[in-house]
């Protein structure tokens, strides 16, 4: 019987989970890891819940970060918020690998649990990318910046290193629609995370439709720059997919 | 020419103004890594960020723009020559700083772009350049990316102030030899355009120097494992450094910013006159083993002026052969191969059909099947569909085992392409006769598909900065 080790999508709580699981002694091949909420259950397995612990979280990087090293935490933390649902157990597999055979394990392509891992690893990564190229900020009141996105994983976080390091002097937020997270940041000083309730969220909907007059000249720059000899809206939908245009305001 | 006498309106000048500067190909926003600093606006990234794709399928990463479409030249080929009724503008130094700053803001843009038709004299000109630019480093304290056009004719001493403003300087070569420049730039001097070319790699390479670098570029990373690349035998520190450019004043001092760490680039028009394909890449060989050029971009001529010298308008632009171009620049950059083995006198242009790296490797089955568990990096290379971060898997991989054709397509190896040329273990994946005119149907087969695409426009995509992001340890 496999035991099912599942927390709240929350990096603590996942570093908790992972202390769980490796500490319940059931032997690895016995247990598996996921994210709540856990859509299907199987009657064959057994699911245990597991709270987020901070001391147990901590110990577990603390483990990583010693025992490994600090570059190999960086990378395989990089990705906890990547959609895919068997992503913590991923990591788990890794983690157990790195523990084994240390940091050049992530070369290891004879391995389907790094493969996986950097397949999950590089999409995720892509997904974040992708926001710094098409997310686009209203400028409300002449001073504070909104940027809405809609992403498949939870992204703010890296999207916001970004951003802090490219507007340190800004007053800006970054809102995750789907998941309802913001990354705060006042003008010269570290931006923040904050969970939205429904009420702030409605409330920031309404700043896209702000009036903006550089939105305007950002359309007739980007409708300008085309060459028409060269159209081609094959290649402009491959790059930039319908998907990605719902906050470009070139395309509204 | 239509001199405008009431004010336009910023709107109507950046209609005006990105309009005339569009065929200018180069929009990268590539080449420096540079982190924010507190109380400025911007950072600059190596890999470069695209911020939008315009309807020809063009990347949008800076704001490219002229400072002014009036000219005193009249270039047969340019929208903005002389003799040409358009409508016409200039922007003032702060309406381009405001915009630049207020599109960075709200991520439109990674940077600025500035260009302009020659007003008055080149020195004038870039004077009027160079206050811009002055003004968006200190008053609107931007740290983001800028790319410059230098003026052919101005004096050193605004080139070098342009270079320590910006992160790229270029100079547009347009043709590769003198006859077809001077017979289509009327008035204008093929070696005033080389000449200012090799001061600014030497000041570039100078400034390197000073700081402690090599006096060579960084390039990508795989190119020091090759021997053979045309990098190879670049010997800038060699070059006695005399014809550095010196900004006067303290703007070096007051400043501290490494002169054009991002590099030189330049440009050439692809169709306009009648250089086969084998001169345009020898040339573009010969830029970056001489002047350490960062990139050589092609733009496809497209007719916008009735003269008996050029295609008629109408004439549809050479896109294949533009791809095709830019595949063969990143065999040079990146993958070792030297022109002349690309191309030669008797076979002098690309083949449409089939992309230059599979054209080589066909023409050479003698050293193929490579064995993917012993291949040395250069050869690996050479293999169509495993490119510089396929080569840098596999070796990493196959230290710690062998390596086999499922973990090569986990890799992001293209098997489709490369399933000619490998083995596995000594084994290819399916058999394959090993014969030319097989092969080269098959490879023609997906190239089809590729070059109905484009025409797919990869060549403009930049790099995806999170491709391997956090994954290539050490
Ligand atoms: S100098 Fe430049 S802007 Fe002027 S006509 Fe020639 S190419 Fe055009």
């Amino acid at each position: 019987m496999i035991t099912v080790f599942t927390c709240e999508n929350d990096f603590t709580a996942m570093f908790s989970c992972i202390h769980a699981a490796w500490s319940s002694r059931l032997g690895h091949e016995h247990v598996r890891l996921q994210v709540e909420p856990v859509e299907q259950m199987n009657l064959f397995e057994n699911y245990v819940h597991v709270d987020a612990d901070e001391k147990k979280a901590e110990s577990v990087i603390y483990a990583i970060n010693c025992k490994i090293s600090p570059a190999f935490y960086a990378q395989i933390s990089y990705c906890l918020g990547a959609y895919e649902q068997d992503t913590l157990d991923t990591i788990y597999r890794v983690l157990i690998l790195g523990f084994a055979y240390g940091e050049h394990i992530l070369s290891m392509y004879q391995y389907k649990d790094i493969t996986r891992f950097l397949e999950i690893s590089r999409r995720y990564g892509g997904e974040a990318h992708s926001f710094l190229e098409f997310l686009r900020f209203h400028c409300i009141g002449g001073k504070l910046f909104v940027a809405h996105i809609e992403p498949k994983s939870r992204v703010v976080m890296p999207v916001a290193e970004h951003f802090a390091d490219r507007m340190p002097s800004e007053y800006w937020i970054i809102v995750d629609d789907i998941h309802k997270e913001a990354a705060i940041h006042p003008a010269d000083s570290a931006y923040y995370m904050y969970y939205l309730t429904d009420e702030e969220m409605d409330k920031l909907k309404l700043t896209e439709k702000e009036n903006d007059s550089y939105t305007f000249l950002w359309k007739t720059y980007f409708d300008t720059i085309a060459i028409k000899e060269r159209k081609n809206p094959k290649c402009q939908l491959y790059h930039f997919p319908i998907w990605k245009r719902s906050h470009a305001v070139e395309f509204l | 020419m239509n001199e405008l006498t009431q004010a336009l309106s910023i709107n109507e000048k950046l209609e005006i103004l990105s309009d005339a500067a569009k065929y200018d190909v180069a929009c990268t926003s590539s080449g420096v890594d540079r982190r924010g600093k507190q109380g400025f606006l911007g950072n600059s990234c190596s890999a470069g960020i695209c911020h939008a794709f315009s309807e020809d399928g063009r990347c949008i990463s800076l704001l490219k723009i002229l400072m002014s479409n009036h000219c005193i030249y009249d270039c047969k080929y340019c929208i903005n020559r002389r003799s040409n009724d358009n409508r016409r503008a200039s922007f003032t130094p702060d309406e381009l700083c405001t915009l630049t700053i207020e599109f960075y803001k709200r991520n439109y843009i990674e940077g600025l772009f500035l260009s302009s038709g020659v007003v008055q004299s080149p020195e004038y000109t870039m004077e009027r350049i160079c206050e811009t630019l002055f003004l968006l480093r200190t008053k609107y304290r931007f740290n983001g990316y800028i790319h410059v056009k230098a003026i052919p004719g101005a004096p050193d001493e605004l080139l070098a102030r342009a270079g320590l403003l910006a992160d790229r300087i270029s100079i547009n070569l347009e043709f590769p030899s003198a006859e077809s420049f001077e017979s289509l730039a009327p008035g204008k001097n093929f070696n005033k355009i080389l000449q200012p070319m090799a001061q600014i790699s030497d000041t570039i390479a100078g400034h390197r120097l000073a700081i402690g670098k090599s006096a060579r570029m960084e390039r990508c990373g795989i190119n020091k494992y090759l021997e053979n690349s045309i990098f190879s035998d670049l010997k800038l520190e060699d070059k006695s450094h005399t014809d550095l450019m010196i900004a006067g004043g303290s703007l070096a001092r007051d400043l501290r910013r490494p002169f054009a760490p991002a590099g030189q680039s330049t440009q050439m028009i692809i169709g306009a006159s009648n250089e086969t394909d084998l001169e345009l890449i020898s040339t573009s060989q010969q830029l970056y083993k001489s002047f350490d050029l960062k990139r050589v971009f092609y733009s496809a001529y497209i007719p916008l002026n009735e003269d008996s010298a050029l295609p008629a308008p109408g004439t549809p632009p050479p896109l294949l052969r533009e791809h095709r171009l830019y595949q063969a620049d990143w065999l040079l950059r990146y993958y070792g191969f030297h022109a002349e083995e690309l191309l030669s006198s008797s076979r002098p242009n690309f083949n449409e059909k089939i992309d230059p790296k599979c054209d080589w490797a066909v023409r050479h089955l003698d050293i193929f099947p490579v064995e993917i568990n012993k291949a040395p990096h250069d050869l690996l290379l050479r293999v169509p569909g495993i490119g510089p971060k396929g080569v840098q898997r596999i070796v990493e991989a196959r230290k710690y085992g062998s390596v086999n054709f499922e973990m090569l397509k986990k890799m992001g190896i293209v098997l489709k392409r490369a399933q000619y040329f490998i083995t596995c273990q000594g084994k290819m994946l399916y058999k394959i006769p090993i014969e030319e005119s097989f092969i080269t149907n098959s490879l023609v087969d997906s190239n089809r598909k590729e070059n109905f695409g484009i025409l797919d426009n990869t060549s403009y995509r930049q790099m995806n900065l999170f491709d391997d992001f956090r994954l290539a340890i050490g």
